[in-house]
């Protein structure tokens, strides 16, 4: 129940103000310029449905990942920062109950993205196959990887109690998680891309997107993917909980 | 006996900031804790409030060991940190409410107004945060230390930068807490004259150490506050 007030505290802080909806105006701005391009414009119209939705997907979910690392990184550091937080460790709330209330409210955070997106999603994907499925693996990835980033930012935010320097760190770690797009298609098919591709929860998220809305693939083939998903997700939850229970003024 | 510390030690890289301290506070004191800065003072009290871990040593509060039962005891006790900053963007009335809500007896909304009530912010409940002055977030910092009716009231530098009139009204919100609710109250300070004027008995601090402790009227006996004071800081010894 503490959780809940800290998280209900954190979303009235975060998204419920008008800094937040600017946030939520910017992503239904650029998933609209992205949505109409696609649709419009004479090279980009001549990509698939599944292509197109397989991109504003991989979009959606950078921008979440983004957002949850603002979140995370202000969780602990900004509230050391504002002198805030010797307050809330005075109140009879646990550290853990504390940071899963502010988790609650990074993954809400993706939650209203993921809402915003819904009506681009459908419209982009409009026609093509795997509209549904896609966005259904849209929902538990992104969820799976907003909690990841949010988690792990949020770790980093408790043990290094600077706001700047761990969205530094998050940000480059993100950028890591994100290096395979960077490389060349015929470097991914060799032993290293393969294996860096598999190691990167972002590049899993986003080669998942592919065999699910391009490719049709099964479950079974995304199941491997997922499951390392599923593992980041654990060990940035396990790197929270130590990192907050070590955490002192 | 409400506060009972035993050979408490705490290090931070190397450094002994509190060096086996050792002293008691009664039910009911208002007890002064004095010391120059950096001689221990804020560690003591965060150690006592269960925010950090000490290194060794033993604390009491009511009876929880503080180290084995931290949520137990912030049931009970309640601070105003030093520099305790607010949430700006919430009104005085649902900050209270917000902490209010973490504790097991949570106060309803109208339990809110006496409160405010209490330390002089009645009419100014509805107002955000960011438009008080610093006095009156001082008293609102003092209003939610008491969102959860502590028996034990911890207060560092209270009156930290407060004008003549905001210092004496805190004072008489002080001696009021103590006098109707029987308030145990903790003060941190190095304005002696808070000391002179609210408490019963002090214990001096330096180096991580207490070298001095007793009731204020007897120590008194040996010169003033202040003289006590200096003499029990200067060069760590009596």
């Amino acid at each position: 129940m503490k959780t809940a007030y800290i998280m209900q505290k954190e979303i009235k802080e975060s998204i419920l103000t008008p800094k937040g909806f600017l946030w939520y105006i910017l992503t239904s701005i650029i998933l609209s310029i992205l949505s109409y391009l696609f649709l419009t414009n004479s090279e980009l119209s001549l990509l698939d449905q599944g292509q197109m939705l397989y991109m504003i997907m991989n979009f959606i979910t950078a921008l979440g990942i983004l957002i949850g690392l603002v979140f995370g990184a202000d969780a602990f550091a900004g509230e050391i920062e504002r002198g805030t937080l010797e307050a809330l460790f005075l109140s009879p709330a646990s550290k853990m109950e504390i940071a899963m209330g502010k988790l609650g409210a990074a993954i809400s955070n993706w939650g209203i993205i993921f809402a915003i997106s819904l009506p681009y999603l459908f419209v982009v994907g409009k026609g093509g196959q795997n509209v549904l499925t896609g966005i259904v693996y849209l929902l538990i990835l992104g969820t799976l990887l907003a909690i990841t980033f949010s988690a792990f930012s949020m770790g980093l935010s408790a043990r290094i109690k600077s706001m700047k320097n761990s969205l530094i760190i998050s940000f480059f770690m993100f950028l890591l998680a994100g290096a395979p797009i960077f490389l060349s298609a015929a470097l991914r098919r060799t032993w290293f891309g393969r294996i860096l591709d598999l190691i990167n929860p972002f590049a899993d998220a986003i080669n998942t997107f592919d065999s699910v809305v391009i490719d049709s693939q099964g479950f079974s083939y995304q199941a491997g993917r997922v499951a390392i998903i599923c593992g980041y997700t654990l060990l940035s939850l396990w790197f929270l909980k130590r990192s907050v229970s070590g955490l002192e003024m | 006996m409400i506060i009972s510390v035993e050979g408490l030690v705490k290090r931070y890289d190397g450094h002994t900031a509190l060096d086996g301290l050792d002293f008691s506070v009664e039910e009911g004191d208002i007890f002064g804790f004095l010391g120059p800065n950096g001689a221990g003072k804020t560690t003591t009290i965060r150690i006592l409030n269960a925010i950090i871990k000490a290194d060794s040593g033993n604390i009491l509060i009511d009876g929880h060991n503080v180290f084995k039962e931290p949520l137990a005891v912030k049931e009970i006790i309640n601070a105003l940190p030093e520099s305790n900053g607010y949430y700006e963007w919430m009104t005085a009335h649902e900050y209270l409410e917000f902490f209010s809500n973490l504790y097991e007896e949570k106060k309803s909304k109208k339990d809110i107004y006496p409160l405010l009530e209490n330390v002089g912010l009645s009419g100014k409940e509805g107002h955000l945060i960011r438009s008080y002055s610093r006095g009156m977030k001082q008293r609102l910092g003092i209003a939610r230390a008491l969102v959860n009716k502590p028996k034990l009231l911890f207060l560092d530098e209270p009156t930290n930068g407060l004008d003549p009139k905001g210092r004496r009204d805190i004072h008489d919100l002080l001696i009021d807490l103590n006098r109707k609710h029987g308030t145990t109250i903790f003060l941190s300070t190095h304005l002696l004259d808070d000391v002179e004027r609210l408490c019963n008995r002090i214990a001096i601090i330096n180096y991580g150490k207490i070298v001095r402790e007793g009731e204020l009227g007897g120590l008194k006996g040996k010169g003033t506050i202040e003289d006590i004071f200096f003499m029990s800081t200067k060069e760590g010894t009596l």
